[in-house]
């Protein structure tokens, strides 16, 4: 699928929370036998995505354990505070990413 | 993670008695419309990306015809599952190499209050030990009785 830089932070994210918490979901009994399969992959999508918007990705994550979160009726699901309108409406529609001015974390909308 | 806890967790929109689909693919993103058709996700190829390289990792067909596709994404903001049955059975690669008759597929936010989502999946793998959950889940034609079965009654 072609993704746009948003696109692809959300699917480099879902791959870093599938790594970390692989060993977890193998003692629940889960076969994992492609690990270093999905590390190759996660090292290939992060080859896609622009180095200076990686490395604040990188950061946040570091900082804040999830550098991206999902806004819900216009509440960050990462500090559950409401953003404003304007940013909203841009939100949705600009391809440009957005972050939450109260913990930083870059914005994904869902509705 | 209690069965009545796990049994709430369940949503009569998100159960397919019978699927249409007839190979992995299919079956998946069959699963996934649900979630799109009742609003819970908006862009699919996002977390159909995610279900993709979540079988890179391992399969998610666990053996004895049941697969629990599962993984976090950003583009969710509940823990949702959704159940489906085929009675003819999906070649879904599952580690005993047998076709899968029953999927539990199972979407969570990146993070949730008090890490539901690894207790679903907890609680969901011991109730196919029981070879009696397995046959009476392959007969199930409405979600009452769905219900009635993860309940453990
Ligand atoms: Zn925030």
């Amino acid at each position: 699928m072609a993704m746009n830089d948003l696109e692809r932070l959300v699917s480099l994210q879902d791959l870093d929370l599938m790594i970390q918490e692989a060993d977890e979901v193998a003692k629940l009994g889960f076969a994992m036998t492609g690990y270093a399969e999905l590390q190759k992959a996660r090292e290939e999508l992060a080859m896609q995505i622009r180095k200076p918007l990686l490395s604040r990705y990188e950061r946040l994550r570091a900082k804040l354990k999830r550098a991206i979160v999902p806004v819900k009726n216009d509440i960050c699901l990462g500090c559950f505070l409401r953003q404003p309108t304007s940013l909203a409406a841009r939100g949705r529609e600009d391809e440009q990413i957005f972050t939450c001015e109260n913990c930083g974390r870059m914005l994904y909308w869902l509705d | 993670m209690l069965k009545s806890e796990l049994a709430s967790h369940f949503n009569h929109a998100l159960f397919i008695p019978e699927l249409k689909a007839t190979n992995k693919e299919a079956v998946l993103k069959e699963l996934l419309n649900l979630f799109v058709q009742e609003k819970y996700i908006r862009n699919p190829a996002i977390v159909l990306e995610m279900l993709h390289q979540r079988e890179t990792l391992g399969s998610t067909g666990i053996g004895k015809g049941v697969a629990i596709p599962h993984g976090r994404t950003v583009a969710a903001s509940d823990v949702l599952i959704a159940f489906a049955k085929s009675s003819a059975g999906i070649e879904f690669g599952a580690i005993d190499n047998k076709p899968v008759h029953l999927f539990f597929m199972v979407i969570a936010p990146p993070n949730d209050e008090g890490n539901v989502y690894l207790q679903i999946l907890g609680s969901l793998m011991p109730i196919f030990n029981n070879p009696e959950n397995c046959k009476r889940l392959m007969a199930v034609e409405s979600f009452e009785e769905f219900i009635g079965i993860i309940s453990g009654e």
